[in-house]
């Protein structure tokens, strides 16, 4: 991760910057609209997340970028069914998987929310980096 | 299947909160098969995208957009000159 953040220092323009997006670490929920049925179990990704917030930092430490903007949104991923939702994340996401517990009450929340999806909420930063010294 | 990721577009919104692509050089590390790309990419002056991911690329690729340049190759074999991007982006992969 730090190699690629030097790489992309080379390649940058002077006046150029570096964005980058990855979840924090917290784990993501799985929602019927409000309310949070349970979370994701997300294998190694906390650890992931945790690497890419160490590399960031060791090129600041290094002297290579400055931090110029940090923000933070939230991003949902939307099933018309638990089921669907459940296949999309065992498939998409890196060893991740949901439990038939969270699946259980994910459905009995669909059932007494007419009209409502179940949905992934994740916490997502967005640092902008800038070339040191300009 | 009816999977729809960030239908509020609080990804975009962020992203551009904090930078413009207007008529910049960029280049997005981990693009997949553009879920994003294609939602910035009509604002840039050119995108190289890059991922190690063949198939996903290839689905990017496939969308035929004249300013974007797909590559299946990671980071750390990508080959550009120096100081010839505005805008690195690492979009969830680094």
């Amino acid at each position: 991760m730090v190699d690629a953040l030097r790489r992309a220092h080379r390649m940058l323009a002077a006046d150029g910057v570096v964005v980058d997006l990855h979840p924090t670490a917290a784990e993501s929920a799985i929602e019927v609209g409000a309310e949070e049925t349970g979370y994701v179990e997300a294998g190694d990704a906390i650890e992931r997340h945790a690497a890419a917030d160490t590399a960031l930092a060791a090129v600041l430490e290094s002297g290579l970028f400055v931090v110029d903007q940090v923000v933070a949104f939230t991003f949902y991923t939307y099933g018309d069914t638990i089921d669907e939702l459940r296949e999309y994340i065992e498939e998409n996401w890196n060893d991740a998987r949901l439990d038939d517990e969270t699946v259980a009450r994910t459905r009995d929340a669909l059932r007494r929310t007419p009209g409502a999806r179940s949905r992934t909420r994740e916490r997502v930063v967005v640092t902008t980096l800038r070339p040191a010294g300009v | 299947m009816a999977i729809e990721e960030d239908p509020e577009e609080h990804e975009l919104d962020a992203l551009y909160a904090v930078v413009s692509f207007a008529g910049r050089r960029v280049l997005e590390v981990g693009c997949g098969d553009g879920r994003l790309t294609l939602r910035y990419a009509h604002a840039a002056a050119s995108v190289v995208a890059i991922d190690p991911d063949e198939e996903s690329v290839a689905a990017l690729a496939a969308e035929g957009l004249p300013n974007v340049e797909t590559r299946a190759v990671g980071v750390e074999r990508v080959e550009l000159a120096p100081r010839s991007i505005d805008v690195v982006l690492f979009a969830w992969s680094l």
